[in-house]
């Protein structure tokens, strides 16, 4: 029996990552909750956001805007060291910022930065909470360093990481000695090395992540914070053109999907945000409509045939779009399923950008193509008539949103996780096995 | 630390502002809270008129005046009864505007309102149907509350749990300078930065002086410290690495210097143990001993027991066994028990009792009291429940109870409560 409430220090914890990135520069990432989950590990924002979407110090301890929020200042906390041991400086902060987004006017100044928009920016500290916003600088040796938690022994590109407590961290030593992080590894095969007692935390697929529990196993699940979407390479092109649009849309049966594919994780979804962020998610139609989108389909002569891309390397992706294809074909509708770089429609996921609702907004419509949305305010109302705006468009069909799951061996403790997925292995630690 | 003009932080205008609102300074959260904290048990029924009316309003410009099917479904955290209410008044509302409610066969329009939430608001979502396919979406937002803080214990146990204080930073120990006939009126609460003393008068807590604790190390994570009340001056702090010590005078000042001084490991004995400044437990190194016992192994606590001839130790070691010390020989014992102790002198039972935390994760606690008739624990009272993982347990200055420290796991908050054990059952 060990006395165990209390957090003890010193262990190594080995786990592994489906994503396998060759570099960790934290700005030069695409974005996904395991890459943000990796990089905050070795790197700090100037400022986070709690569960609740609400702005926290982190390496500013204040801010403040001009009048009309274009110009803000971020005073950098006092004390904190690069893993190399030099001192976090305004000099740095700007230049790391500057760096991750060329278009910012970035200032250092005595103990703060400066930071200027070419347009008022209500929502920056919330932009800063961004992973890429990270800080970090390259050591004279060239190394990229930060002042996360952790600091970087071994760095394998797109192989192998390993990881040291950071003795010095400003946010407290963690209490773990080490972290080994294996990459690159299937989710699948991350539960056969958890199970052989070769890993004390595994990424659970979302397909699995009931299965992994039913089994007896500790898993713990985010909120949604992925969307499963489809998007269309192209501009909707012709009133025809949309009505096919909409008759796809109507065709695929979410909750089959859902409950045979997905083994019952995610929620169907017909819009952008998940609820918990927006809160009106549901307003958007998820149910399928046969009827309907062959009423559609039939008032298109000649519908052209479509070609639906996946990601070779998602093994959920391909399943799905299988699936989408069988469904638009109920509809009389032609889709064919492509591994290719090129295609009509494209399978995707999108990993919501922040708790800040414009902000996610912004990111998916970035990534997708579409206009930014414009939302003068913050109501609620707004929000909603800018995602109606993004799906009017028809460039995206909304299917999932899916949520983030690990499994835990039961030598972790204190496992502490956001609700969007963000885990602080800073605050884990090994204890016994029961 | 930082400046007054550092202190000028500026966040997105939401619903809990208590932090960085310009008008409330940081000082007065935690008075804020441990009002709350003191006064959960009534109820403040919450005000739903002005979001009712301003969807109503919405619903009543989509509509028109005429006759509605509405159907209010709810798919938030409300409770029914917060539901039902705000459901019926919306009903008055949309009267009130000339939108009558009826039933679906009778109606006009159907008027769907969800009861959603999200981050930061409740979210109120009127989904309206009317004749010829118009559909149309209204909605209104409204901050959501904060969860309860705390609820107070239904019945007195053996180990009855007075509220102290509660904030939302971490909590180190609270030392109580002043009782009352009600219980304490002058305390001191020391968190990572400061001494904050607070005196209840005029039916409420205010706060007297902080003094802020002046170093410039990092602490560790999981930080612990003490504090103890001394008789040539106020009080004394011990911290990783770092001791200050008060002022014997108003107004008082606080004096930090960097130490390695061991920690006193109990107000009724002179034995102190020496903490890892870096860590969150103790070397195992003593002074001046336990007999001629001067180390044990590296430990989270300690509490002694007093028998008639001697005083036996028991520590809560870093390697999950409890190590009994008492001059001669130092004995493991396999117990179940978590990483803190306290003992406690009573007029209840042997006289003293040994308060343990349970092992466990973290989402909740307990405390039970045990005896030592011989070298084994006897449990002697029930288990006294914690909303959260306990991270502090400390004898009070008296000697016959004790200050637990336990992080609140729903709403983040830290409480700390007084442990007084009771004869009677």
């Amino acid at each position: 029996m060990v006395a165990e409430t209390r957090p003890q220090y010193g262990a190594s914890l080995r786990t592994a990552t489906r994503i396998a990135p060759t570099s960790l520069d934290p700005a030069a990432q695409p974005d996904s909750v395991a890459q943000r989950n990796l990089s905050r590990l070795m790197f700090d924002t100037l400022v986070t956001m709690d569960s609740r979407g609400r702005v926290q110090a982190a390496l500013a301890t204040s801010w403040q805007a001009a009048p009309g929020n274009q110009r803000w200042q971020f005073w950098i906390r006092r004390g904190v060291k690069f893993h190399d041991g030099s001192p976090l400086t305004p000099e740095a902060v700007a230049a790391a910022l500057r760096a991750a987004n060329p278009d910012w006017s970035v200032l250092p100044a005595v103990d703060s930065v400066i930071i200027e928009r070419n347009a008022p920016d209500a929502d920056l500290p919330a932009q800063l909470a961004r992973g890429r916003n990270a800080i970090s600088k390259r050591s004279e040796g060239g190394t990229l360093i930060g002042t996360g938690p952790f600091h970087i022994t071994d760095w394998q590109p797109g192989k192998k990481l390993a990881l040291a407590a950071d003795e010095g961290y400003w946010g407290g030593r963690p209490f773990l000695d080490a972290i080994e992080i294996e990459m690159g590894k299937p989710a699948r095969d991350q539960l056969i090395a958890l199970d052989l007692g070769r890993a004390d935390v595994a990424e659970v697929a979302p397909e699995q992540s009931h299965r992994a529990s039913t089994e007896g196993r500790r898993v713990v699940t985010s909120a949604p914070v992925e969307l499963m979407a489809l998007v269309s390479a192209r501009a909707r092109q012709s009133p025809e053109d949309g009505k096919l649009r909409e008759a796809l849309a109507l065709s695929i049966d979410r909750n089959s999907i859902r409950s045979v594919v997905l083994q019952g994780a995610g929620e169907p979804s017909g819009g952008i945000l998940p609820n918990w962020v927006g809160g009106y998610a549901f307003v958007f139609i998820t149910d399928q409509n046969l009827e309907r989108a062959r009423q559609l389909r039939s008032e298109v002569r000649q519908p052209p045939a479509w070609t639906l891309g996946y990601d070779a390397g998602d093994p959920l992706a391909r399943v799905i779009a299988e699936r989408i294809a069988l469904n638009a074909r109920d509809a009389g509708l032609t889709l064919q399923t492509t591994t290719a770089s090129t295609a009509d429609l494209r399978l995707v996921r999108l990993t919501l950008a922040s708790l800040n609702p414009q902000i996610a907004l912004a990111a998916v419509a970035s990534a997708t193509g579409l206009a930014a949305p414009k939302l003068s305010g913050n109501s609620i109302d707004e929000l909603y008539q800018a995602e109606s705006g993004m799906l009017q468009t028809q460039r995206l069909i909304s299917l999932f949103q899916l949520p983030v799951s690990y499994a835990l061996s039961p030598a972790v403790k204190d496992w502490s996780q956001e609700r969007d997925g963000a885990r602080h292995l800073e605050n884990v630690w090994l204890g016994s096995k029961p | 630390m930082t400046s007054a003009r550092h202190n000028a932080v500026y966040n997105l205008p939401i619903a809990e502002m208590l932090v960085s609102s310009p008008g409330l300074s940081r000082s007065s959260l935690p008075l804020l809270v441990t009002l709350c904290f003191l006064l959960t048990s009534i109820s403040f029924a919450a005000d739903w008129a002005a979001p009712e009316l301003e969807l109503a309003r919405k619903i009543a410009a989509a509509t028109g005046p005429g006759a509605v099917a509405l159907d209010v479904t709810n798919r938030s955290s409300l409770n029914k009864k917060d539901a039902d209410e705000i459901s019926r008044g919306l009903r008055v509302q949309l009267e009130a505007l000339g939108v009558r409610t009826v039933k679906p066969e009778q109606a006009a329009a159907t008027v769907e309102v969800s009861l959603s939430e999200n981050l930061q608001n409740y979210a109120w979502v009127a989904e309206i149907h009317q004749g010829a396919g118009e559909f149309s979406v209204v909605m209104v937002a409204t901050p959501r509350q904060a969860a309860a803080a705390f609820v107070r214990e239904p019945a007195p146990l053996t180990i009855r749990k007075i509220p102290l204080w509660a904030q939302e930073g971490r909590i180190l120990d609270v030392g109580v300078l002043e009782e009352g006939a009600a219980g304490p009126s002058h305390i001191a609460v020391l968190d990572p930065e400061k001494v904050a003393l607070y005196k209840f008068t005029e039916g409420r807590w205010q706060q007297e002086q902080a003094l802020p604790v002046t170093q410039a190390r990092t602490w560790p994570r999981d930080m612990r410290g003490r504090l103890v009340l001394r008789q040539d001056h106020l009080f004394d702090v011990y911290l990783p690495g770092v001791f200050c010590q008060s002022s014997g005078s108003v107004p008082l000042s606080l004096i930090c210097r960097d130490s390695d001084d061991p920690w006193p490991l109990s107000t009724q004995f002179a034995l102190s143990g020496f903490f890892a400044p870096t860590r969150n437990f103790f070397t195992g190194g003593l002074s001046p001993g336990v007999g001629k016992q001067i180390s044990t192994a590296k430990f989270y606590s300690a509490a002694p027991i007093q028998r008639p001839t001697y005083t036996f130790w028991i520590f809560a070691g870093v390697d999950g066994q409890v190590h009994l010390l008492d001059g001669i020989s130092d004995q493991n014992a396999r117990l179940n028990w978590g990483s803190d102790l306290a003992s406690v002198k009573t007029a209840c039972g042997s006289g003293w009792q040994i308060l343990s935390t349970r092992q466990g994760d973290n989402s909740s606690d307990s405390v039970r009291a045990y005896e030592f008739p011989d070298r084994d624990p006897v449990s002697v009272s029930q288990t006294v429940d914690f909303a959260g993982g306990i991270t502090a347990l400390w004898t009070e200055a008296k000697g016959g109870t004790a200050v637990a420290v336990s992080r609140n796991a729903e709403t983040g908050n830290y409480e700390a409560f007084r442990l007084a054990i009771s004869c009677s059952q």
